[in-house]
């Protein structure tokens, strides 16, 4: 067998369907008899609904069922298992935020749905909003996921540091914008209820919607083949999924709910902004002696969000002295939730760029100062790492980059009226592995089929498995099918926090010996076998054949299945997450990054002119889908570094910008070749050595370009996204 | 979508409903002769997902502004939520699935698969009508071209670089007439 089956650049395997428009997404389906439903969204930001018609809207053509706060059915307010689960919809007269969905209309077409959705009147008794994050009247959570923690002295080593740098740093508020905009599709069949829908999390959206509507698990079925992207919108089940199921329950008809691209703004999370202080302390010869992170992150009045914004200095640097906290302040915006490398994004900027910041002050490199201090062990437990090649990463990154051209005085490189800048950063991400099951179907034709309920959106999921259960069964890939997607499978955690491949890959492991014990079983007293009696710990796979290591002999999975007149076998097998005391740190991916910007000396615009990744991601099971991953992240850094601005209007709560139009994001001409280098080797964490890599590529990315915007110019920009306002 | 699939599905959004302006429309879809009733307010690219079940163009935004519903119309690129079905009538209209000839991959839309110039796919077909439009145009002579031409078509998995990748390859090569 061709053992190169991992690793190879193999196109992705569910390409095809996609360059020819016939991969079919949650908005593409349309059962029979489908109604439409739109979502009416409140214009205050906070008070209540203090009145609403809806006879005008029930009167006109074709509308089927107008539901709001009045006759909406109880809802129940559930726990969910993946964290918490956003307030069920339409529950009562309360307004939190603007864009709160207060009503949804139900018509026979899309387009008299959205007419009679224009003729629903509000009467509003209005509040007075509070969405700034400075605003001394909201209230502050402290510690909200009880991880603030701390080593050391912090006041004392800063008193007594030689140099310090105390900074404050802010990041706007983003708003994930997949292109495919948030859909549901809905259909009961009894008391059966089957949901298309825009989830990174099938067996998460069946238990949710399960619990919110108070139906037995096995009732519910959740589908998501193809996801038109998410970026972490698709982590939590949101209350537009729930009210299309409750509106195909009323109307009788399965029901389809598209949300608009506005509504994408106030219904599926967002990043929150942020206002984080760093205070490092430090020896003359660079030496860091203290670090101290306090974060503060905005939240909406009614929810709950798990954003770990100053983890990241808990075990980026080699000090003795660290305290990281969190807080997050609660105003009258939507509920916040996920976005690429959520908190780390964030977090990382500030911690970067004060290094950055402390390497200036001390007259320093920037890299050197890294390497000087870098984690040889976690700095707070003293716990070795699984594995760790972030010195690696600098190396390469800075060879790659030719980080030895710098001039490290500010201002100091330009191509006439250019002013050009190189600048870098570090990153590490998290370790996350969640228990996972997986099922390995092989049949007498000796095809496999894998099945599992977590998902594709875009990361290479069935493109890595299929190459993962090639390997595993010693098949080649073209004989390799993977279905997810679909809650009906076994069960899978969400697709996120670069843990998917992980989780899924170490179930496959399991499944596949389950399977092939189950083979062995077959032939355990089958003389007419050449393996009769063998342990599954002493056979492997290749060519389509089990065969034993001893001496070689042994037969396929068509031959023994069809002596013993099978049509197929089957397996599933399950991982969990790794135990908490191990004794070394399961650790995430590392990645160094450099970037070359070029300043208009004249009109203070950035360009990204390069930027080079040189990351450590374990072991790489697609060359070119996990370089897709990191490159694409990184577009979403630059977006973050340089346009992206959810914009919420102090005095209304209204999101200004809620259009492709207003909301800036990278465009192809915004995007430089990026590259991207892999070092490192497998982390034995995991069965399969993979350690994740999406999420690579967003933290570090804006780190980088404000430093070299600042080398470029010499002015330094604490606040996302780089304006040109703030370079002139 | 197949053909015969396609063909079949004559029915426009709204049909059922009483008290709506409507309007026959004929289109040439993919070369194929399509006629339907259309809501008046309906889109060409509502009235090609929901009226011809050619679900292949998506939408992004229905504001003009993502690119994600990119078709040709008489042979141009033309943001199909910017125009109302109504406004089509008679025209030649070519979407994704009309890319093929005779089960054959159009190269551009092999060039995306093997730089994968994808991820979750979901502004892929509006990307690959956009990329074969720029070579018809003759505007895919440089990266910097690509680039600034193709920047009506957002993404964002960020896959542009292999984008331009794949379009630079197709343009070098010369064979997508
Ligand atoms: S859907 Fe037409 S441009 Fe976005
Ligand atoms: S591939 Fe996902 S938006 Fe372009």
């Amino acid at each position: 067998m061709d053992r190169a089956v991992v690793g190879e650049g193999v196109d992705r395997v569910d390409a095809r369907v996609k360059v020819s428009g016939r991969a079919a997404y949650p908005t593409d389906h349309d059962p029979p008899d489908v109604a439409h439903a739109v979502l009416v969204q409140s214009t205050i930001a906070a008070g209540r609904v203090a009145a609403l018609d809806t006879s005008a809207a029930e009167a006109a053509p074709g509308v089927l069922a107008v539901i709001t706060h009045e006759n909406a059915p109880e809802l129940c307010a559930a726990q969910g298992e993946g964290g918490p689960v956003p307030p069920p919809p339409l529950q009562s007269d309360r307004i939190v935020h603007h864009g709160q969905t207060i009503a949804v209309v139900v018509a026979e077409t899309f387009e008299q749905a959205t007419e009679a959705a224009r003729l629903v009147t509000v009467l509003y008794a209005r509040a007075e909003p509070v969405v700034d994050i400075e605003n001394p009247r909201a209230e502050h959570v402290r510690d909200p996921f009880g991880t603030d923690d701390a080593t050391g002295d912090v006041d004392k080593a800063l008193a007594e540091a030689p140099v310090r740098v105390e900074r404050t740093y802010r990041t706007a508020a983003n708003t994930n914008n997949p292109m495919g905009p948030f859909a549901t599709v809905a259909s009961w069949d009894g008391d059966e209820l089957t949901v298309h829908d825009c989830t990174q999390g099938p067996s998460r959206t069946r238990s949710d919607l399960a619990n919110v509507l108070k139906a037995p698990r096995d009732s519910v079925r959740v589908l998501a083949p193809y996801l038109g992207g998410g970026f972490g919108a698709g982590l939590r089940t949101w209350q537009h999924t729930v009210l299309a199921a409750v509106a195909a329950r009323q109307v009788g008809r399965p029901v389809k709910l598209v949300l608009t691209r506005k509504q994408m703004f106030t219904s599926v999370g967002h990043r929150p902004d942020t206002r984080q202080t760093l205070r490092i302390g430090a020896t003359r010869d660079g030496r860091i002696t203290a670090i101290d992170h306090e974060a503060w992150q905005t939240l909406s009045i009614d929810d709950a969000n798990y954003e770990h914004v100053s983890r990241c200095s808990l075990s980026g640097y080699a000090s003795p002295n660290i305290s990281a906290r969190d807080v997050q302040i609660r105003l009258h915006v939507p509920s916040p939730g996920s976005m690429r490398a959520p908190g780390d994004a964030q977090g990382n900027f500030a911690l970067e760029s004060a290094l950055d910041e402390l390497a200036h002050e001390l007259g320093m490199d920037p890299l050197e100062l890294r390497l000087r201090n870098h984690a040889d062990v976690h700095p707070v437990t003293g716990q070795r790492w699984s594995s760790n090649e972030l010195r690696a990463c600098y190396r390469t990154g800075a060879e790659k980059f030719g980080w030895s051209r710098r001039d490290p005085e500010p201002r100091s490189m330009r191509r006439g009226r250019t002013l050009v800048g190189y600048g870098m950063a570090g990153t590490s991400f998290f370790f996350y592995q969640a228990s996972c099951a997986a099922r390995i179907t092989v049949t007498r034709d000796g095809q496999a089929v894998v099945g599992s309920a977590g998902m594709d959106l875009g990361t290479g999921t069935y493109t890595v498995m299929t190459q993962l259960a090639a390997e595993l069964l010693g098949l080649p890939l073209g004989r390799v099918r993977v279905v997810l997607g679909d809650s009906s499978l076994p069960r899978a955690p969400s697709a996120g926090g670069s843990g998917l491949t992980g989780s899924m890959g170490s179930a496959l492991h399991d499944a596949r010996r389950n399977l092939i014990r189950s083979f062995l079983d077959l032939v355990r007293d089958d003389t007419d076998s050449p393996l009769r009696g063998a342990d599954v710990d002493d056979v492997r796979v290749e060519d389509g054949r089990i065969v034993r290591e001893d001496d070689g002999r042994g037969e396929s999975y068509t031959e023994i299945l069809t002596r013993h007149r099978q049509d197929e076998l089957t397996a599933e097998g399950s991982a969990e997450a790794p135990k908490e005391d191990l004794p070394v740190v399961p650790t995430g991916p590392y990645a160094a990054k450099f970037a070359e910007v070029h300043v208009d000396e004249d009109l203070g615009t950035v360009r990204v002119a390069r930027l080079v990744t040189a990351a450590h991601c374990g072991r790489v099971l697609n060359e070119k889908t996990a370089r897709g991953q990191i490159v694409g992240g990184t577009v979403g850094g630059i977006g973050m570094a340089l346009f992206e601005h959810t914009v919420t209007e102090t005095r209304t709560g209204r999101i200004a910008n809620g259009t492709f139009g207003d909301y800036l994001v990278a465009v192809n001409a915004d995007i430089p070749d990026l590259e991207v280098h892999f070092v490192g080797g497998p982390d034995p964490t995991s069965p399969n050595g993979t350690k994740g890599c999406g999420e690579l590529g967003v933290p570090g990315t804006p780190a980088a370009i404000a430093n070299a915007v600042f080398h470029a110019t010499g002015i330094r920009v604490r606040r996302l996204p780089i304006t040109l306002e703030q370079l002139l | 979508m197949d053909e015969s699939a396609a063909a079949q599905a004559r029915t426009a959004p709204g049909q059922r409903a009483p008290g709506v302006a409507r309007v026959p429309v004929s289109l040439r879809v993919n070369g194929t002769e399509r006629r339907l009733e259309v809501d008046t307010r309906t889109t060409l690219l509502d009235a090609l997902r929901d009226g011809l079940k050619l679900t292949g163009t998506k939408k992004g935004c229905d504001q003009g502004q993502c690119g994600a519903c990119t078709v040709h119309v008489d042979g141009r690129r033309m943001l199909s939520c910017l125009m109302l079905a109504a406004s089509a009538d008679g025209r030649e209209v070519r979407t994704i699935e009309g890319l093929e000839r005779d089960g054959t991959p159009h190269p551009m839309q092999e060039a995306f698969v093997r730089h994968d110039g994808l991820q979750c796919g979901y502004c892929t077909s509006g990307q690959i009508m956009s990329a074969v439009a720029l070579l018809e145009e003759g505007r895919a002579g440089s990266d910097e071209e690509i680039r600034e031409f193709m920047s009506g078509n957002l993404c964002r998995c960020g896959t542009y670089p292999h984008i331009v990748a794949a379009i630079r390859e197709v343009a070098a090569r010369g064979d997508h007439a």
